[in-house]
């Protein structure tokens, strides 16, 4: 028993030592070594959401040089702060959290840590080292709402979408207001799977809207699940977040997607030059951060021109797609003509535009 | 031919060695497929060594991480001492934990010092009574337990998530499914910087460990878990100690899922066991249902999760390694079980004479 | 609800059958194997490693049913030659299958089935059958592994109840004592069986990475191997009950989807507890009735020891 003793001894001490090897990062205005850790909600092989956090990740690491490390699959739950703490453990400066749930967890262990900067993803939070970030993806969610509405021919649009949070319904919104602009007799069924990541029931949920006739399946989710059972089909689809094509190239026509690389390289080099200050970005198009993935060969003939022609006039400020009128279910106008849907109303949006057949339970 | 015997000559020092080799077996097995995938597998263990015990910091983690698994197989082990097979730990952690979290959530203005036994009161029946339904029918009816409390964990996870996206969901979380989280008062103080649970733990251990092995009660329980009959014939009402016994086993079970709700999430969620239910039949089973044994194996298996973390982070090496490791461990000392229990001899078949 | 609901039905509730059938197979031996989900999980991964390899459906499929066998007899290895308690062991090999899976899967993330295969195990109308109304759309307009899963379910039921060897295995799982003495081999029954169990669960999570979702995903099972479980008690180890439960599972597993269109709100949570309750319900009342025809075998789950005959 005590030569077991010495030995544990032994290699725990050489455990610590190796402990310090390891690569240096470049360092920020107050010589602390600058790290990014990245909290994941799903796995950065979803070809999805996650995916696209893990492409401005590898970005980050490219143009400024700096060490990062990140961890996939966090739920979101308390186990998010014991992320961060390990995370801190490792020597993270700043760390991004990539999904809405982790919010009121981030907000309350960025107070422990005020030296830690934080940077929170599709919130609504702030605090003195928390910031949020987040995209327009509206404008693009408009823009492929336009090539479903040319395409469909039963004028049912199916949409799997996860939870009925203001931004998911935000989507669905732009969606159908895109897609009405150019088919006024189309609808968008919506599903509810209560997930952001699972292919098998988002797939599910795709195969009971392909059942009713539709012949577009639009998604708020974070796999190609719903794009494979419209291919399996043989309809058509719209992604998100990603360049969908490989996963279903006969069925997949465009997608609103995200490009975080610029932004976290903004971000990190503000802590490196010591001015971060916490802020509530929500840019669009115009910065860059969102986009339309290219229309693949299944697109409808003339889209390409017509989403041109729109994207041409959100780039100029000269459109915005949550312009009036805008009725909702019911038929009550809520935008009236001539004005605009202000973000706070946008950012609290807890109703469905005149198009949308589906509810949000628990209101 | 080959001729299996059973023996009791096996000393403690004998079976303690059996064992430490089927570890290193395990550690050796697993060493070879960490080679295949390309990684160095002493730097892998020396990683996940140092991710559990490296800094003080990760110490706290491991310990913290090995809290829930103590208590919980503590309460297995008093269930399986009566070959009872609860498999049903995870539910009852459940139970606990939405027990303690429907005090803490109705009654959050409460001062900590009756709001935190009330819930912890709450959680231990909640645990209880969840562990109850199945002895109570194994009692009755031999209906088969093992099943059973297995349902029962499902049925406590979807009625919690039931509740989470429906009647408890968080107002203020706008639409997203979320239970709010509890007030200042319903969350466990800390105690050198690790929330109390470490204590409750360390408490219920010695209890446990007295219960057993010093007391009437435990007595009866060692009876009829070697033989019913035994007990039956020794006068001892079966079926009442049955049915406490199981209560307590589901009732320590949820204790840890208040402990875990109020001193680790300060909340409920789907999420709230991690697996743990499961884990603790494992550590239990190992720790040979021995109280002072329980608190070293959980550390030791707390370490490899938390080592896992680390590793995943520091190497993108997978937190399934952890998981792989578990299971072939747990593997090899399973079979080293039949090497400590029976004695293999080759016996010279005897021909009759003609 | 039309058709259709229950075409999606019958596919939900395929790798249910199999693992079921398996688990069904494994149980008549006398041994309680709860590693379903951890053998699903191996062989999803391997089925799926080996179709991006080789291309090949069929060899996909056969990785997939050896990996699962293989890991069966990991457990067999430990409860019946070398004793150790079932319960434990069965769990362990959950465990371990999860977490090798997982690591498997990583470099898999993202990849897609490739597309002979997806087509090998399309769906096609079998002549005749397919014609008679609603019944023909929804059972013969299906994929060859769904075809596979009722000839399955026949040949267990057939091997079973009407064969030397069945009743030699029940005999195994109902009185181990009396079947050693009348000369069966048991070890090599429990053996031989419990691979098989193995077997057709590694088939059922190839149907559930190959065909179900043609893309890998982290814990693509979700838990049915834990269903299977408890429906292998719901059908009452009877492999033509085994059709019933797979497919009535299968059906509520999906059903929430097509209720969201409905006014009524049942919360697809209180649905998802049906298996466990169900299941629960049938332990007691065959217990309580002590009736025959309900009771799993008399052995199931004990170490079977020769000397202490």
């Amino acid at each position: 028993m005590k030569k077991l003793t010495i030995i544990f001894t032994l290699v725990l001490s050489l455990a610590i030592a190796f402990s310090s090897c390891g690569k240096k990062s470049p360092k920020s205005a107050d010589g602390k070594e600058v790290v990014m850790g990245f909290i994941y909600v799903g796995p950065i092989g979803d070809g999805g959401w996650t995916y696209a956090h893990e492409q401005g990740r590898k970005y980050v690491e490219q143009e400024t040089g700096i060490r990062t490390i990140f961890k996939e699959s966090v739920p979101e739950g308390a186990e998010v702060k014991e992320v961060v703490r390990n995370m801190i453990d490792q020597g993270a400066t700043i760390i991004a959290a990539t999904s809405f749930g982790y919010m009121d967890y981030i907000e309350e262990i960025a107070k422990e840590y005020p030296n830690v900067k934080f940077i929170h993803c599709s919130g609504y939070k702030m605090g003195p080292n928390m910031g949020n970030y987040f995209g327009r993806i509206e404008q693009p969610r408009y823009l492929s709402g336009i090539v479903a509405g040319m395409k469909t021919k039963t004028n049912k649009i199916g949409y799997v979408a996860a939870f009925e949070i203001p931004e998911v319904i935000r989507g669905i919104n732009a969606f159908t207001l895109g897609v009405r602009s150019v088919n006024p007799k189309a609808e968008v069924h919506v599903r509810w799977t209560h997930t952001w990541y699972d292919p098998a029931r988002e797939k599910e949920a795709a195969k009971a809207l392909l059942d009713e006739k539709c012949d577009v399946i639009a998604q708020h989710q974070d796999t190609a699940g719903p794009q494979q059972a419209a291919e399996e089909r043989g309809v058509f689809s719209i992604g998100y977040n990603s360049d969908m094509s490989k996963m279903a190239p006969k069925a997949y026509m465009t997608a609103p997607i995200w490009n975080w690389g610029p932004y976290y390289v903004d971000q990190v080099k503000k802590v490196m030059a010591g001015t971060w200050k916490p802020e509530s970005y929500w840019e669009g198009m115009n910065a860059d951060i969102v986009r339309l993935a290219p229309l693949t060969k299944n697109a409808p003939d003339g889209a390409e021109a017509k989403v041109e022609e729109i994207k041409k006039k959100i780039l100029a400020g000269t459109f915005n797609v949550f312009s009036g009128p805008i009725k909702d279910q019911k038929g009550k106008v809520r935008v009236p003509a001539g004005a605009v849907m202000s973000d706070e109303e946008q950012l609290s949006c807890n109703w469905f535009v005149e198009g949308v057949v589906g509810t949000i339970k628990g209101k | 031919m080959i001729k299996m015997s059973a023996r009791s000559d096996c000393s403690k020092r004998e079976a303690t060695l059996i064992r430490t080799l089927a570890v290193v077996f395990a550690l050796v097995t697993v060493s070879f497929f960490i080679m295949i995938l390309g990684h160095n597998p002493i730097s892998v263990y020396i990683s996940m060594m140092d991710g559990a015990f490296g800094t003080g910091y990760r110490l706290l983690e491991t310990l913290r991480k090995s809290v829930p698994l103590i208590i919980t197989s503590i309460g297995i082990s008093l269930a399986f001492r009566l070959k009872f097979w609860n498999i049903g730990a995870e539910g009852q952690i459940m139970m606990g934990a939405m027990g303690a979290a429907f005090i803490a959530l109705n009654f959050p203005q409460l001062p900590a010092i009756i709001l935190l036994p009330l819930m912890a009161f709450t959680a231990m029946i909640s645990g209880g009574i969840w562990g109850l339904i199945p002895a109570y029918f194994k009692a009755r009816w031999k209906t088969n337990e093992t099943i059973f409390t297995l349902m029962m964990n499902y049925i406590a996870l979807k009625f919690i998530t039931y509740l989470q996206y429906g009647p408890w969901k968080d107002p203020a979380a706008l639409g997203f499914p979320k239970i709010p989280n509890f007030s200042q008062n319903a969350v466990l103080p800390d105690i050198f910087g690790l929330h109390a649970g470490w204590v409750i733990a360390i408490i219920l251990v010695i209890l446990s460990h007295i219960f057993i092995n010093y007391t009437q009660p435990g007595y009866e329980i060692e009876v009829v878990g070697g033989s019913e009959n035994t007990g039956r014939y020794a006068g001892m009402n079966v079926n009442k100690i049955i049915i406490l016994t199981i209560f307590a086993s589901g009732s320590i079970c949820g204790l840890s899922g208040m402990i875990e709700a109020s001193g680790v999430n300060r909340t409920l969620s789907v999420e709230i066991t991690r697996g743990v239910g499961y884990t603790a039949i494992i550590t239990s089973w190992l720790s040979y249902l021995k109280a002072p044994v329980i608190p070293i194996v959980c550390i030791l298996f707390a370490s490899m999760i938390q080592g896992g973390t680390f590793i995943q982070m520091a190497f993108q090496i997978p937190q399934s390694a952890a998981q792989i490791l578990q299971g072939a461990i747990l593997f090899f000392v399973l079979g080293s079980e039949f090497f400590i229990r029976y004695k293999i001899s080759f016996v010279k078949q005897n021909i009759p004479e003609a | 609800m039309d058709a259709s609901f229950f075409t999606a039905a019958v596919v939900a509730g395929t790798p249910l059958l199999y693992a079921i059938l398996g688990e069904v197979i494994t149980e008549k031996a006398g041994n309680l194997n709860l590693g379903v989900e951890g053998m699903m999980l191996i062989g999803a991964v391997v089925g799926f490693k080996v179709a991006l390899i080789t291309q090949n459906p069929w060899l996909s499929l056969g990785g997939a049913m050896i990996a699962g066998g293989i890991a069966a007899l990991i457990y067999a290895l430990l409860t019946v030659s070398l004793r150790a308690n079932q319960v434990v062991t069965g769990l362990t090999l959950t465990i371990f299958g999860t977490g090798f899976s997982s690591f498997m899967g990583k470099n898999l993330m993202g990849e897609v089935v490739p597309d002979n295969i997806k087509l090998a195990f399309a769906d096609f109308p079998l002549p005749l059958l397919s014609h008679i109304p609603v019944l023909g759309q929804v059972f013969f307009n299906q994929g060859i592994l769904v075809y596979g899963g009722y000839i399955a379910t026949i040949l267990a039921g057939l091997y079973l109840y009407n064969t030397q060897i069945g009743l030699n295995l029940r005999a195994v799982g109902e009185n181990t004592a009396a079947a050693d003495a009348a000369g069966i081999k048991v070890s090599l029954y429990k053996y031989i069986h419990i691979i098989i169990g193995g077997v057709l669960c590694g088939l059922a999570g190839a149907y559930l990475s190959l065909v179900y979702i043609p893309s890998w995903q982290e814990n693509v099972t979700a838990g049915r191997g834990w269903i299977a479980v408890a429906l292998v008690i719901f059908c009452k180890w009877n492999p033509y009950r085994v059709l019933v439960g797979a497919f009535l599972f299968g059906g509520l597993d999906i059903i929430g989807f097509r209720l969201q269109k409905y006014s009524f709100y049942i919360s697809q949570y209180l649905i998802d507890m049906l298996p466990y309750l169900v299941t629960i319900i049938i332990l007691i009342v065959v217990s309580a009735r002590k009736s025959i025809s309900g009771l799993p075998p008399a052995n199931l789950g004990d170490s079977y020891f020769r000397e202490e005959r």
